[in-house]
């Protein structure tokens, strides 16, 4: 838990796409995809990679926690652990008999967006995992007994991610409050009353409504022969119906903000005062997210980043402080946040944090800091793709939540020609005063004694904490 | 192949027939009904490391995978948390920080724009048995790079401003890393296993021993250690044999090398036995969720039962290793139990992990115990043996696919004097254990009865049924919790 939490706080946002060059000499290598959809709809992307004997199977579900059906906060990640249970042919946990016990490995996440299967394995065992997809993309025949233990299992989830370490319920309600009408004010883990209150019923309904070849994109990168690889792909997806049912998709428009509005918050076994600033941000596809991603990394990617340097170090006002451009499919969050060091008041660690932003606002980034930021933005994208699994995910980033595959191969040349005064002009045009919400987590020891209000905004603490924290496998994903 | 479709035993009893399923599909053709099976394997060759010793005694190591312009590299100190005088816990691990924080020529912050401006990062610190500093940046910036690690590892200026920075900054880790029940357990189990020996300290130190530690420890154990013959360099990813080598000469090649004799360190871990086996409350009231440890001596890494070891804990870790699989899949009462066999210079331990819900923090301990137990009762059958061993194997292989990972599996076997060969024949020496080699080393390593158990959670939901299993159990408020000492328990009348 502890290495999440950290994870949560220093990971810096995750930029999945890719590519050609810029930074002096290193050339970011070129991702050859190929393409394809089937009649049903299902997107195929491929990328032959024959450097080791294994192969990675990813299948995007463009359906996330934002589609949670009504009452049900947490329904889709529970959905995407009860893939893991029966299927038409099946029987539960049989994906790890085709993978892990033939030295392979799977998991999947749930993020606000998508959901995503994947799956490791020495690559002589391409197609019986296409097999296994197209399995359970055909039909779920989980039993009351398998839901009813996956579904506890979710929620020791939900306690390990939110309740048992210090500052999980921080995030959540942070998340939570964050959004006024938008589904993404539902945290994705959800809550144990609603986990509590699904049904097998529901877990039909969602799989008719989402889980079909029309909404699937299935990715395969690694060592495998094109043409017996697409033959596979005709005669394990093919035959799946499209639905002709209509398929839902999220249209709330969440209203822009009209002023600041401050939020306190209590918990128990909470060592350090926490401190947290979000705003609202347009979508992940929007012009405006190169430069939100550069203002990211600039204020927290590693210890000469600005927050690093005037929180942390000069000041030591925290015990570590961070950004986060929340990207998201219809909207997102940049969060600021801090834990306030010992001896230090919360609102030493606000005015700390609302400086850096005027100074974001003020005068431009410097030169040596845009290049450095782009720099480091190349180094992670290198990394990312060390893996076959990585450079699935990249792909699938791009196809599914930018719409277009080839934003892995086009997207960092746009980051590449961000400016220090985009950087500014973001700054401004986002960080303002009315859509500023600040939020503080204090220990529930310092809770005033009864009639003092000091949480307007805040009911439903208590019983239901809620967070966004998570594996960062994906930001603020919830994995299997 | 054949493991493919094995169901292991126990898990056959657990699969019900879906009477009450809830079918739901969408095809136009009934699919075919049964895997497909697989293709004839390719098999892998791992890079290999090659390697010399300069004059001055530092060993380097390159690794080449020339696939992705990325190169990382560590130098590695052949001593870590176990030299901290006893007193003084954390020193060796701020030693390591600090070389970060400040050379001769540049200040912390400098080091840090430095590497930064080059997209790289740049890390220190101390474990157990190593200090190390880590690099990693794109191939085409190597030369900047090692400048910096080079200057970082030789001239740390170890400035009172920054040892106080760093003090403050890990006496507020230690307050977050107290507020989480799994952190708590993990230092509980350290002391319950090794005691007052080395390795049952904190390794960034406690709220007690942070304060005490001066600039002149830390410039001691600098000047005792850090030296080119208790050092290791490895080099790995986008970079040739030749190219490293330079670079090893170049920075490293004028590290003179102390007249003086490197000391030497001896220590016995204590055994764990049925007469010094405990069971451990801390009892933490706003705990969200208990975490449940069963924790006892394991083995050295270069103990001759390593092999045997590392599968005997394949069969109880991992999704499907068997501690998962009673208390997540069959029960739901955790999202992950696993174990750990934590091999080190001296021996390390064995610790099994878990976080459940409060109320269900003696069941949990109960059957973990109990799958500990079984292993040294029963042969593993084949098709489970079969299938953990190729987890196990292709665990170890995914490890290798990145260059920090083949880097720090490179600069493991490194560090323990394990041949590098290993890599390669790492499979091979998995395959060759076999059922009564798990059985008999579970006999002699895995006792349960001289394994102790820790539960860090909100004591008034488990104490009683815990009780009424092991009515030896102690409690400890997390208030009163000495990390300090083998008893755990703080002595207020002490000074």
């Amino acid at each position: 838990m502890r290495r999440r939490f950290l994870l949560a706080l220093i990971g810096c946002t995750l930029i999945a796409a890719g590519v050609i060059s810029a930074g002096a000499q290193t050339k970011m290598p070129q991702m050859k995809y190929r393409e394809r959809t089937l009649p049903n709809g299902m997107r195929v992307l491929s990328v032959v990679d024959k450097s080791s004997p294994t192969v990675a199977i990813n299948v995007w579900y463009h359906v996330g926690s934002k589609d949670d059906p009504d009452q049900r906060s947490g329904f889709a990640h529970l959905f995407e652990h009860i893939m893991f249970k029966s299927t038409r042919n099946m029987k539960a946990e049989m994906m790890d008999r085709l993978t892990e016990d033939v030295g392979g490995n799977n998991n999947a996440f749930t993020a606000d967006d998508v959901t995503v299967y994947y799956e490791i394995v020495p690559s002589n065992y391409l197609e019986t995992l296409l097999w296994a997809e197209a399995d359970r993309l055909s039909g779920l025949t989980v039993d009351e007994a398998d839901f009813h233990s996956e579904r506890a299992v979710v929620e020791e989830e939900f306690r390990q991610s939110i309740l048992a370490p210090p500052y999980g319920k921080f995030f959540y309600v942070m998340e939570q409050k964050s959004f006024a009408s938008h589904p993404y004010k539902r945290p994705g883990i959800g809550s144990i009353e609603d986990l509590e209150a699904s049904t097998l019923e529901n877990v039909r309904k969602f799989h008719e409504t989402y889980y079909r070849p029309d909404n699937a994109t299935l990715l395969v990168v690694g060592d495998f022969d094109p043409k017996q690889f697409d033959a596979w792909v005709d005669k394990y997806f093919g035959p799946i119906q499209k639905p002709n049912l209509p398929l839902p998709r999220v249209d709330v428009k969440e209203p822009e903000r009209t002023g600041e509005k401050r939020f306190t918050e209590y918990g128990g076994n909470v060592p350090l005062p926490g401190v947290g600033i979000t705003y609202l941000i347009p979508a992940e596809k929007s012009d405006d997210a190169p430069a939100l991603t550069m203002a990211d990394i600039i204020l927290s990617q590693g210890r000469s980043s600005r927050l690093y340097q005037s929180l942390v170090y000069q000041q030591q006002l925290a015990q570590m402080a961070n950004a986060n451009a929340d990207l998201r499919e219809d909207l997102g969050i940049f969060q600021l946040t801090a834990i306030v060091a010992a001896g230090k008041k919360p609102e030493e660690a606000e005015a700390a944090l609302l400086a850096e932003i005027k100074k974001l606002q003020d005068a431009p980034v410097t030169a040596a800091e845009l290049e450095k930021a782009k720099n480091q933005i190349i180094t992670s994208q290198l990394r990312q793709r060390e893996t076959n699994n990585g450079k699935a995910n990249a792909l699938g980033q791009a196809a599914v939540l930018l719409g277009d595959p080839n934003r892995v191969n086009t997207d960092l040349d746009k980051l590449q020609a961000v400016t220090a005064a985009d950087v500014q002009r973001v700054a401004k045009k986002y960080f303002t005063d009315k859509n500023r919400y600040v939020f503080i987590y204090l220990p529930a020891s310092q809770r005033p004694a009864s009639g003092a209000n000091n949480t307007p905004q805040s009911g439903n603490r208590g019983s239901s904490p809620t967070a966004r924290e998570g594996s960062k496998l994906f930001k603020g994903a919830y994995a299997k | 192949m054949k493991g493919t479709m094995t169901m292991k035993l126990k898990t056959l009893t657990l699969l019900p027939i879906a009477i009450l399923s809830c079918a739901v599909s969408v095809f136009a053709q009934a699919p075919q009904a049964t895997p497909p099976p697989p293709a004839a394997p390719r098999t892998v060759q791992f890079p290999r490391p090659v390697e010399k010793t300069l004059p001055n005694g530092l060993r380097v190591v390159v690794v080449q995978r020339s696939e992705m312009p990325l190169v990382s590299a560590q130098l590695l100190i052949k001593s870590g948390g176990e030299v901290d005088p006893a007193d003084l816990s954390g020193v060796a691990d701020m030693t390591g920080a600090l070389l970060t924080r400040g050379t001769t020529t540049r200040s912390a912050t400098q080091i840090a724009e430095a590497i930064e401006a080059l997209g790289g990062s740049i890390n220190s610190g101390a474990g157990w048995d190593s200090s190390v500093v880590s690099v990693g940046v794109m191939s085409s910036r190597v030369g900047p790079a090692m400048e910096i690690f080079a200057d970082v590892v030789r001239n740390p200026a170890f400035k009172d401003e920054e040892i106080d920075r760093l003090r403050k900054q890990y006496l507020n880790n230690l307050k977050v890393s107290l507020g989480n029940p799994s952190a708590v357990a993990r230092f509980a189990a350290a002391r319950i296993v090794y005691r007052d020996a080395p390795y049952g300290h904190p390794i960034s130190g406690t709220p007690e021993s942070l304060p005490r530690i001066k600039r002149d420890d830390i410039a001691k154990l600098h000047g005792t250690f850090y030296r080119p013959d208790n050092a290791i360099l490895v080099i790995g990813g986008d970079i040739s044999p030749e190219n490293g080598f330079a670079i090893a000469q170049k920075y490293f090649g004028d590290w003179q090398k102390p007249a003086t004799d490197l000391p030497k360190i001896a220590m016995t871990t204590p055994a764990s036995e049925p007469g010094n086996r405990r069971v451990l409350v801390i009892d933490m009231p706003e705990a969200g969720q208990a975490a449940v440890f069963a924790a006892r001596t394991g083995i050295n890494r270069g103990s001759t039962d390593y092999f045997r070891g590392i599968v005997s804990n394949s069969i109880l870790n991992g999704y499907s290793g068997r501690l998962n699989w009673e208390i997540r899949v069959k029960r739901g009462l955790s999202y992950g139990a696993g174990s750990q066999l934590d091999t080190r210079r001296w021996a390390g331990s064995f610790i099994a992990t878990a976080q459940t819900k409060n109320q269900s923090g003696a069941e949990v301990a109960s059957l973990t115990l109990a799958e500990i137990s079984k292993l040294a009762s029963g042969d593993v059958p084949d098709s489970e043996l079969t299938t953990r061993k190729a987890s196990l194997n292709g665990g170890f292989a995914r490890g290798l696919e990145t260059t920090g990972g083949l880097v720090g599996q490179v600069s493991s076997l490194a560090i323990y004097g394990v041949s590098f060969d290993q890599i390669n024949q790492f499979v091979a020496s998995v395959q060759a254990v076999k059922a009564e080699d798990v059985k008999n080393f579970a006999a002699s390593h895995l006792n349960v009865d001289g394994t102790s158990v820790i539960v860090v959670g909100d004591a008034k939901q488990f104490l009683p049924a815990l009780q009424k299993q092991f009515p030896q159990v102690e409690v400890i408020k997390v208030s009163e919790l000495d990390l300090n000492s083998a008893t755990l328990r703080r002595v207020v009348s002490k000074n």
